[in-house]
C-alpha cells in the first residue's frame, strides 16, 4: 500500500509557489531590458525561468556567466548571481566557478560570435573537460550588437554562391561539439519556449557539460533566418532516437541535413564517469590551519 | 688552504651530462653538512637536449650575502666530447666558456674519457687540473653510464676532503635508490670510490699534497632545507590559503604549475593546466569570483596574452594574484635567461584606468613571505595583485633553516557577510573604495559582477555621474592602499649626502655586496631597495631619497624602467646601471659602473661583455 506524507506535499507546494514568484520577477525593471521587441533572447530568458522554477532553484544558487553581445545581457535580466567578463571567455570563467564550487548551478549564456569565433578555443576544450556547466548559445548568425556583421554560423540554409576567404560557409556547432567529446548536445528554438525549457531542464540535470544550440532569431539584422523560416525548418528529434548512442547522434545529424531540416531536442546525452570534488575552501573559512611541515620534508 | 668558502661551476651538455643531477646532489649534501649553499645563476637553454648548461654554486659556512662575481674556484666540466665550433681546442665547451673565470689557485676537473685538454694555460695561473675518466670508467668498468655523476661527486669530495667517511653521501644514495635496489646503491658507492681513487692517482702523480681547498662539515643545530625560489613561492601561496592555481607551461613559471599539480590537492585545492594562457587566467577569475583564493603564474609572453583579463579583474573587482616570473623579452626573447624587463607592462597593461598592486620580492625568503602579503592585499583591495619575480628568483636554490617556515603566518581574510536592509550591493560606493565582497551562494544576497561600467548593484550604466562615481570609487582603493599598506623601501646605510644604489626585485642581494666592496675601497654608498612598486609609494620614498648625493638605479633591462617611474614620481634625477644580456649582475660590474658614474660622470652604464670585433657588413653581399 502506498503511504502519502501529506505534510511534505504541502511544504513542497508552498516552496514551489514562492520560487515561481522569484523567477517571475526580473532583476531589472521592464524598461531596462534592452533587446529589440521580438528578439529571440526573450524566449531563452522565459525558457530558463521555467526550467529553474521546475528545478526549484533559488537566485543565490545559480551562477550565470554572460558573454559579450546582446545575448550576454540576459545575465542582468535573470534574477540571480552573475559574472560578465570578456568576449569569448564565458566558458573559461564558468569552468573556474564550477571547479571552485560544485554546489552552484553554473550556466554560460553567450552568442554564436562569442562561442564559435573569438571563444572557440574555450568551446572545444570545455567539451573535453566536461565541467557541469550548461551552455546556451543564442545563435542568430550575426553580431547584432555591432550592427549585423557575419558570425561563423552565418548563412544557415542559404545558397551562398561562390565562397571566399572573407565569407566562408557556416559550420555546424553540433558536429564540432560531438567531435570534441561533448557529453550533452541539444538544439532548441526560441520560438518554442515550452520545448526549449524541457531541453534546459535536461541540460541542467546533466552531470557534465551540456551544450544547447538555441536558434534565437535576430529580428533586426538577420532578415533571412526569421521565426517563420525556422518554423518551416525545425523538426523534433524522433521519439525512437537513442541519445546515448554516438553513432545514432551522427546519423541523425546527417539524415536531417540531407532533408534540409534542423533537429530540435536532445541529440546526444551520455554522462562520463567522473571524479567528485568537494567545494574548495573559500574566503572566510579558516585557511590558517594549513600545515606545510610534511611538505617541507622533501627538501631536507 | 681555503676552508669552507667556494664557488663551484658545473657545466656540460644539457640532459646528457648530468649538470642538474650533480648540482642538486651537491646542494643537498652540503646543506645537510651544515654548510650554506647558494645557487643563484642557473643557466640552461631553451632546448631539451644538446645545448650548454651550467650551474654555479656557492658554498660557505655562513649564509652568503649574494652570488658575488663570476669568478669560480672549481670548474667541473662534465662533457666528454669536443666542441665542434672549436676543433683546435678538443674537448669541451665548458672549459672554453668558463676556464677564464677560474681564480688563481683554483681547480679544474674534467672528464678525460676522450682525451686530455692542454693544461699549460691553467698551470701558469696556478690552477690544478684533474683529468678524470668518469664516463669511460662508468661505461666500461661499471657498465652503467649514468654513474659517471657519482664518480665525479666522489672525486670532488676527495679533493675537498669532505665526507671522507661517505656518511652523507651514502644516506642520500640510500634514500634515492634503496627502494629500487640495493645494487644501485652499491654501484653508486663503487663509482664514487673510483672517483676518489682517480683523484688520489692525480695527486700522487703530480706530487700535490692536497687540492688547496677544503670543506669541513658543521653539523647543523636545527633542521635545514635546500629548496628553490619556486618552491618557496608555492609554499607561501599554500600558506596564504591559495586553493586554486591555473597556469600554462611557460619558462620560468612552469615550476609553479608542476608544484601545484603535485601538492595543492593535499590542502583541498585544485590546480589547472589551462589549454592556453587565457583559459588559465579566466578560470582563476571564475574561482576567485566563487570565493577561492586564486593565483595564476606566467612569464612575459603569457602576461601579454592575459592582459584583457587583468582589466576585468580591475573593473569587476575580482581578487587575483598574478605571478610574472620575468624572462628576457621582447616577444619570445630568451626564454631561459633572466631580465627585469616587464615592469612597465605590468604597471600599465590593460586599457583604461584601474587599480592594481605590484610587489617584487628580492630573495627566496621574500618569495615566501611577500606572496602571503600579496594574497591578503588581493582580498582586501579586490584587484589584480602582481607578484613580479624573474628567472633568477624562480631558479635560485638555497639553504634555509626549516624554522624559517614555521613563523606564524597572518592570513587576513575579511569576509563581508553582513549587508544592510537595502540588500547587498556588490559595488557600494564606500569612503575607502572597498566594497563588501560576499561568497556567491550566500542566501539572500545576489552578486552581479561585470567588466562593463556599472552602478553599485553591478548593473550596466553609462550615466556620466555614475560612471565618475564608479571610477573614483575603484581608484580610491589605491589611496587607501598607500595610506594603510604601502611599505617604505629597505634602506641599508645612511643615504644622506651619499651616492645611493637603488634597486628592486632580484638585484637586492648583489647591491648589498657591492656596497660592502665599495666601502672596503673607500666609497661609502647606501642601498635603497623597493619591494612595493605600485602604486608607487612617493610619500615613503621621497624622504629616503631626496637628500642623496646621486641616485644610481641598477636594473636588468634596457632603458631603466624603474628609474623612469622613480623620476616621474619623486621628480629626482637618476643615473642608471643597466644589464640585459641574460646574465645576472655581478658585484664587480656594479662596483666598476659606480666608478664610471662617480668619477667620470657617466649618466648610464650598460654592463656586459662586448662582442670583441664588430662584424663587417658589405653592401651587395
Amino acid at each position: 500500500m502506498k503511504v502519502i506524507d501529506v505534510s511534505q506535499t504541502v511544504m513542497q507546494v508552498e516552496k514551489q509557489t514562492s520560487i515561481d514568484k522569484i523567477w517571475e520577477e526580473n532583476a531589472v525593471p521592464k524598461h531596462r531590458i534592452q533587446w529589440c521587441p521580438g528578439c529571440g533572447d526573450f524566449g531563452v530568458l522565459a525558457g530558463l525561468k521555467m526550467a529553474l522554477t521546475r528545478l526549484g532553484r533559488e537566485p543565490h544558487d545559480i551562477f550565470p556567466v554572460g558573454g559579450i553581445g546582446c545575448s550576454g545581457q540576459i545575465r542582468n535580466y535573470l534574477n540571480g548571481n552573475a559574472l560578465h567578463g570578456t568576449h569569448g571567455g564565458t566558458l573559461a570563467y564558468a569552468l573556474g566557478v564550477r571547479m571552485a564550487n560544485p554546489d552552484l548551478v553554473v550556466i554560460a549564456l553567450a552568442g554564436d560570435g562569442d562561442t564559435f569565433a573569438i571563444g572557440v578555443e574555450n568551446f572545444v576544450h570545455t567539451c573535453r573537460r566536461d565541467p557541469q556547466v550548461t551552455l546556451v548559445v543564442m545563435n542568430n548568425g550575426v553580431y547584432g550588437l555591432t550592427k549585423g556583421q557575419n558570425s561563423p554560423t552565418h548563412g544557415l540554409g542559404r545558397d551562398l554562391g561562390e565562397s571566399s576567404e572573407e565569407s566562408p560557409p557556416p559550420f555546424d556547432p553540433l558536429r564540432l561539439a560531438l567531435s570534441a567529446g561533448a557529453t550533452f548536445v541539444a538544439q532548441s528554438f526560441s520560438g518554442d519556449v515550452k520545448h526549449a525549457a524541457q531541453v534546459y531542464v535536461a541540460a541542467l540535470k546533466h552531470p557534465g557539460f551540456a551544450f544547447i544550440n538555441d536558434f534565437s532569431p535576430c529580428v533586426t539584422y538577420n532578415k533571412f533566418n526569421t521565426y517563420d523560416w525556422f518554423k518551416e525548418h525545425v523538426e523534433h528529434v524522433p521519439e525512437g532516437h537513442d541519445p546515448m548512442s554516438l553513432g545514432s547522434a551522427w546519423s541523425l545529424l546527417n539524415e536531417f541535413e540531407v532533408r534540409g531540416r534542423l533537429p530540435m531536442g536532445i541529440i546526444y546525452s551520455k554522462p562520463r564517469p567522473k571524479r567528485r570534488f568537494a567545494p574548495l575552501p573559500v574566503r572566510g573559512e579558516n585557511l590558517n590551519n594549513a600545515d606545510i611541515r610534511p611538505l617541507l620534508q622533501m627538501f631536507r | 688552504m681555503t676552508v669552507n668558502s667556494l664557488k663551484i661551476l658545473i657545466g656540460g651538455v644539457q640532459l646528457r651530462d648530468g649538470v642538474s643531477t650533480v648540482a642538486d646532489l651537491l646542494g643537498k649534501v652540503f646543506t645537510r653538512a651544515g654548510l650554506f649553499v647558494l645557487a643563484n645563476e642557473r643557466n640552461y637553454a631553451s632546448t631539451i637536449y644538446g645545448a650548454h648548461q651550467f650551474d654555479p654554486i656557492m658554498v660557505s659556512d655562513s649564509p652568503p650575502l649574494s652570488h658575488g662575481d663570476d669568478r669560480i674556484d672549481i670548474l667541473l666540466a662534465l662533457e666528454h666530447d669536443s666542441n665542434p665550433d672549436a676543433p683546435e681546442q678538443p674537448n669541451r665547451d665548458t672549459i672554453l666558456r668558463h676556464g677564464k673565470s677560474l681564480a688563481p689557485g683554483g681547480i679544474l676537473i674534467y672528464d678525460s674519457s676522450t682525451g686530455p685538454v692542454p693544461e699549460s694555460e691553467f698551470e701558469a695561473k696556478g690552477i690544478r687540473v684533474f683529468p678524470l675518466p668518469a664516463r669511460s670508467v662508468a661505461q666500461r668498468e661499471l657498465k652503467k653510464e649514468v654513474v659517471k655523476n657519482t664518480f665525479i661527486v666522489g672525486a670532488l669530495f676527495r679533493l675537498l676532503e669532505f665526507d671522507m667517511d661517505h656518511r652523507y653521501f651514502r644516506i642520500l644514495l640510500e634514500e634515492r635508490f634503496l627502494r629500487k635496489s640495493r645494487e644501485m646503491v652499491d654501484l653508486n658507492m663503487e663509482a664514487a670510490r673510483r672517483g676518489r681513487e682517480a683523484v688520489e692517482d692525480v695527486l700522487a702523480g703530480r706530487g700535490w699534497a692536497d687540492s688547496g681547498h677544503r670543506l669541513a662539515d658543521v653539523p647543523p643545530s636545527e633542521p635545514v632545507l635546500f629548496l628553490s625560489g619556486t618552491d618557496a613561492l608555492c609554499l607561501g601561496a599554500i600558506q596564504a590559503g591559495c586553493r586554486f592555481y591555473a597556469g600554462y607551461p611557460i619558462t620560468p613559471a612552469s615550476g609553479i604549475l608542476e608544484f601545484m599539480d603535485r601538492h595543492l590537492s593535499k590542502f583541498g585545492g585544485r590546480s589547472l593546466q589551462g589549454q592556453n594562457e587565457r583559459e588559465s587566467i579566466r578560470a582563476a577569475l571564475g574561482a576567485g569570483m566563487a570565493g577561492v583564493r586564486s593565483m595564476v603564474g606566467t612569464s612575459g609572453p603569457g602576461l601579454s596574452l592575459k592582459v584583457e583579463e587583468i582589466g576585468l579583474s580591475g573593473a569587476a573587482e575580482i581578487p587575483l594574484v598574478i605571478v610574472n616570473a620575468q624572462r628576457a623579452g621582447p616577444s619570445t626573447g630568451m626564454p631561459t635567461k633572466t631580465e627585469q624587463g616587464d615592469l612597465a607592462t605590468t604597471i600599465h597593461a590593460g586599457h583604461g584606468d584601474f587599480p592594481r598592486i605590484v610587489l617584487a620580492p628580492s630573495s627566496l625568503e621574500e618569495s615566501y613571505s611577500l606572496i602571503i602579503e600579496a594574497f591578503n592585499l588581493a582580498d582586501k583591495y579586490q584587484c589584480p595583485v602582481f607578484f613580479l619575480t624573474d628567472l633568477t628568483l624562480a631558479e635560485v636554490r638555497k639553504t634555509i633553516p626549516e624554522s624559517f617556515f614555521s613563523h606564524p603566518v597572518s592570513v587576513k581574510i575579511a569576509p563581508e557577510r553582513a549587508f544592510g536592509s537595502n540588500g547587498y550591493r556588490r559595488y557600494a560606493w564606500t569612503d575607502s573604495g572597498i566594497s563588501p565582497l560576499i561568497v556567491p551562494g550566500t542566501p539572500g544576497a545576489i552578486l552581479k559582477a561585470t567588466g562593463t561600467e556599472h552602478d553599485e548593484d553591478g548593473f550596466v550604466t553609462t550615466d556620466p555621474p555614475k560612471r565618475q562615481a564608479a571610477m573614483d570609487k575603484r581608484m580610491r582603493k589605491m589611496e587607501t592602499y598607500l595610506r594603510e599598506d604601502a611599505r617604505e623601501p629597505q634602506v641599508v646605510g645612511d643615504p644622506t649626502g651619499k651616492p645611493v644604489l637603488v634597486g628592486w626585485g632580484s638585484t637586492g642581494p648583489v647591491l648589498l655586496s657591492a656596497r660592502e666592496r665599495l666601502a672596503r675601497d673607500g666609497t661609502d654608498v647606501a642601498v635603497v631597495h623597493f619591494t612595493h612598486l605600485w602604486p608607487f609609494p612617493t610619500q615613503l620614498a621621497l624622504p629616503v631619497l631626496k637628500d642623496a648625493a646621486v641616485l644610481i638605479v641598477c636594473e636588468q633591462n634596457y632603458g631603466g624602467q624603474f628609474a623612469d617611474i622613480l623620476q616621474a614620481h619623486c621628480l629626482l634625477p637618476t643615473r642608471r646601471i643597466l644589464k640585459y644580456n641574460g646574465r645576472v649582475f655581478y658585484v664587480s660590474e656594479i662596483v666598476e659602473s659606480v666608478g664610471w658614474i662617480l668619477e667620470k660622470g657617466a649618466e648610464t652604464v650598460r654592463v656586459g661583455e662586448m662582442i670583441p670585433t664588430p662584424t663587417a657588413v658589405h653592401e651587395g653581399d
